[in-house]
């Protein structure tokens, strides 16, 4: 009974022990709503952020590698049971430390960033539990392992994630929209056979429409250029119903050798319509535009 | 006799209100809610609709929500989601409002003319009364007009974690010009 007792490694054990129960615990506190290390698994994490802080899981398509933080629980209960009957727990330890380091690392950056301020207010007791415990996992479980391997094992999962992170971040915030001329039309149309569709099927013509790359043709009913390179092109049918096309900027001297009746060819992103209570008609807006030919 | 009169003196009327109501189709409303944490939240939409009515000096403006043309895609799809303007429900902002005192503005003398417009802002299907100051210039029988104003965007039922975190302010400014 004695030497049992005496092969109980309680360190490993007692950290395990909170990396578990931890990992359901909240880790932050995003105004109102709490946010455990489970949510990462479990999907809700991007459903929270997306309504408390307006940011979205920006690669749904790779949601599955977050799977990978479901072993932090189940690695940490093998290490219980493997720590508690006094067996060799291997790696286990520093690839639990790890992972549960880069995930805290995660949520931190996260925070950071969808709040902007208060962190450490936001931080919520599992995300130190879980901080302290993975360290001291990796730090003191293995006396014979060198500092240096430690200290590589501390830092390879919250480096690896902060890089992801930062790249992730300036490319989506330095991203912008590609130019309408390299974008293939998903719709090619007269602009008088626009004006009719959306009057006749205004909804299923915003559902249809909006958003979409449209090349229109027709003949410019007004041109209509301001000091600051502002530029517009009109297509009006009989009603008085029009579709107006705001242009970048760059086309402005080509916008100039067009004239109210030229047969004129435009290509943008369609807005979709509004009903003008000023003006009585139907208003189908576009932006991005450019000429497509004259 | 007086059928014809009465006739006459009514096209009168209308014609002479026509021709007092300046339209465009090409005013330019800004939206600016940029902090120094995020430069990103900025948008134009350059094919508001915008009237002047010159006898009674009410103004309006209506413009598409989607057509508010962001640089970044992103922010763009943000801007009109459900949680955010829902551009999908509610389509156009509009402002409806007068100029509080006409007499003091002469459509027929060239100058620049500083008054106040007091109306109603729709956004996101809430109004709330405004009052701001608006420049209007005359230029050889040509009128322009512009302000400049902050919204308080929980006024209007818009908020969210980047308003509380400080990414997007929380009363944006809004430009507006037209050329009649």
């Amino acid at each position: 009974m004695t030497s049992k007792k005496e092969t109980i490694q309680w360190l490993p054990l007692i950290c395990a022990a909170v990396l578990l129960i931890s990992f359901f615990l909240p880790w932050m506190a995003w105004g109102d709503s709490k946010v455990s290390g489970y949510a990462m698994v479990s999907g809700n994490f991007f459903k929270i952020s997306e309504i408390t802080l307006g940011l979205e899981n920006p690669f749904p398509k790779l949601s599955f590698t977050f799977l990978l933080f479901v072993f932090i629980p189940i690695f940490s209960a093998l290490l219980i049971f493997l720590a508690g009957t006094g067996r060799k727990t291997g790696w286990l330890p520093y690839i639990t430390g790890a992972l549960s380091l880069s995930l805290t690392t995660l949520y931190i950056l996260f925070t950071d960033f969808g709040l902007g301020k208060n962190l450490f207010e936001a931080m919520s007791p599992g995300i130190w539990l879980q901080l302290i415990a993975a360290i001291v996992l990796i730090l003191f479980v293995s006396p014979g392992v060198s500092l240096l391997k430690k200290i590589a094992w501390l830092v390879v999962g919250p480096v690896f994630v902060f890089a992801s992170f930062s790249f992730t971040k300036n490319k989506l915030m330095g991203e912008t929209h590609k130019n309408t001329t390299d974008i293939k039309a998903d719709y090619t149309i007269a602009a008088n056979e626009l004006i009719k569709e959306f009057i006749t099927h205004d909804t299923g013509s915003n559902t249809k429409y909006s958003e979409k790359m449209l090349v229109v043709t027709g003949h410019a009913s007004a041109v209509d250029i301001a000091a600051d390179s502002v530029s517009t092109v009109r297509f009006a049918d009989s009603t008085g119903s029009y579709i107006i096309f705001s242009l970048e900027k760059e086309e402005l001297e080509k916008v100039k050798n067009i004239k109210a009746g030229d047969p004129v060819s435009l290509k943008g992103v369609c807005s979709g319509s509004i009903f003008s209570e000023i003006l009585g008609t139907t208003s189908i807006s576009f932006k991005r535009a450019t000429l497509n030919k004259k | 006799m007086k059928k014809t009169i009465l006739f006459f003196s009514l096209i009168t009327i209308t014609v002479t209100g026509m021709a007092q109501k300046a339209v465009t189709t090409s005013a330019v409303i800004g939206f600016d809610a940029t902090t120094p944490k995020d430069a990103l939240p900025k948008a134009e939409n350059k094919t508001a609709i915008a009237s002047l009515d010159k006898t009674t000096g009410v103004i309006m403006f209506e413009a598409a929500v989607n057509n508010f043309a962001f640089s970044n895609p992103k922010m763009q799809e943000h801007f009109n989601s459900s949680g955010w303007l829902n551009s999908a429900e509610f389509p156009k902002f509009t402002f409806s409002g007068k100029i509080d005192k006409l007499s003091e503005v002469k459509f027929n003398k060239n100058g620049s003319y500083k008054v106040n417009v007091s109306g109603n802002l729709t956004v996101k299907g809430t109004s709330k009364a405004i009052s701001t100051p608006v420049t209007i210039v005359v230029k050889d029988g040509s009128v322009s007009t512009s302000s400049e104003f902050s919204i308080v965007l929980a006024d209007y039922s818009v908020t969210g974690g980047p308003i509380t975190s400080g990414k997007v302010a929380a009363e944006p400014k809004i430009s507006v010009s037209a050329n009649f």
